[in-house]
């Protein structure tokens, strides 16, 4: 990754789920795909199709690589590139002022969940 | 879950085959990936396999139309190609309008021919002192069915004083524009509609000539351009039918030379 554009947000909430997963470190398809599912990680119940598929746009985007480790079983893994990682902080970014903006208006109580 | 080991393995063979629905470099890059994951989804005792299935399913339709659209972007979207193909078109239009407005203008000039010569002579004749009842020959021309040649005289001031032709029984009338632009420049040609805005209507091709000597006017000769505008339909059509032609080969050769260099898989 030599020259790196700036990230474009807001993302996806695939893609946001996919860098949210992936910045814990590096993991295969299902495990992204769990991730995702959680309430933490974005909520999103994607499948195999639009994993790959949004995986394969993000390689493209140099938002994510593959790691070029396989297991005994052929899965292949994947990480964040640094312009995966700012995408994903430009992106966490937005969403902290606009849940920031929220709770100024009283939408959501003080000082997070209760 | 031994119960459940033969359904789910009937549904990995039933996904595997349906990944061969997916285009060719997506399947060979992530098809076996997306076989596993869905073996580690089915053996996750956490999800219920009913919403799984259904899950998957509409995972499989969606994403398929996404990847093929995805696959044809790829395939036939490439700058490159488009503008290739833009480049084709833009040349092959060039070429339907010249290959239109060619054939048009040579017969539309050629449609002055006889006129030429016969104003020429009409013209040598008043101007050596013959009388314009006499210089003109006897009969009458129908502009609206006939397409024989005919002749007008007028007099300096746009009055008819000799005609051959009659147009709803009475000699037409040369616009004084035409006549004005002929005092000073000496001849000209036009398409002359005797009665402006009928879409319909009589159109002829006009050659007015400037008569000088002792008694100065105008000679018109025409024709009526009945056949000639046909025959220029039919340039217009074949040009229109070429164009379309060639446009309908750049799209093929363009969607060919797509396939032929596509992406494919590593």
């Amino acid at each position: 990754m030599t020259t790196e554009t700036p990230p474009v947000t807001p993302l996806t909430p695939v893609v946001f789920a996919i860098l949210l997963s992936l910045a814990e470190g590096d993991k295969h398809g299902y495990q992204m795909m769990k991730d995702a599912r959680a309430p933490e990680g974005g909520g999103m119940r994607m499948g195999p199709g639009t994993l790959y598929g949004s995986l394969d746009r993000m390689m493209r985007d140099g938002l994510v690589e593959e790691t070029g480790v396989t297991d005994d079983e052929r899965r292949r893994y994947y990480r964040l590139t640094g312009l995966g990682r700012k995408a994903l902080a430009a992106e966490l970014g937005r969403l902290e002022a606009a849940v920031a903006g929220a709770r100024t208006l009283g939408l959501l109580p003080q000082g997070g969940r209760r | 879950m031994s119960n459940s080991l033969p359904f789910g393995e009937r549904i990995q063979r039933l996904y595997a085959r349906a990944l061969w629905l997916y285009p060719e470099r997506f399947r060979a890059v992530y098809g076996a990936q997306m076989e596993l994951a869905l073996r580690d989804a089915l053996r996750d005792s956490g999800a219920s396999r009913r919403d799984l299935i259904l899950l998957i399913f509409r995972d499989f339709v969606t994403s398929l139309a996404k990847e093929h659209m995805a696959m044809l972007g790829e395939t036939f979207g490439r700058p490159a190609l488009i503008f290739n193909a833009l480049v084709l078109a833009a040349i092959s239009t060039v070429l339907a309008l010249a290959l239109y407005a060619i054939p048009q203008q040579v017969l539309r000039q050629g449609a002055n021919d006889p006129q030429i010569g016969l104003a020429g002579d009409l013209v040598a004749r008043l101007e050596a002192g013959v009388a314009a009842t006499e210089a003109v020959p006897a009969g009458t021309v129908d502009m609206a069915r006939s397409l024989t040649p005919f002749l007008i005289v007028y007099d300096d001031q746009g009055k008819a004083v000799a005609s051959q032709a009659q147009l709803n029984g009475q000699t037409p009338v040369l616009p004084r524009g035409v006549l004005d632009f002929v005092r000073t420049h000496g001849e000209e040609r036009v398409s002359w509609q005797p009665v402006p805005g009928s879409m319909h209507g009589v159109r002829i091709a006009a050659v007015v000539e400037r008569v000088g000597g002792a008694h100065p006017g105008f000679v018109v000769a025409g024709r009526s351009l009945r056949e000639v505008e046909a025959r220029e339909a039919q340039v217009e059509e074949m040009a229109g039918a070429a164009w379309v032609g060639m446009l309908l080969l750049i799209l093929a050769g363009t969607a060919g030379f797509g396939w032929v260099t596509r992406v494919r898989a590593a």
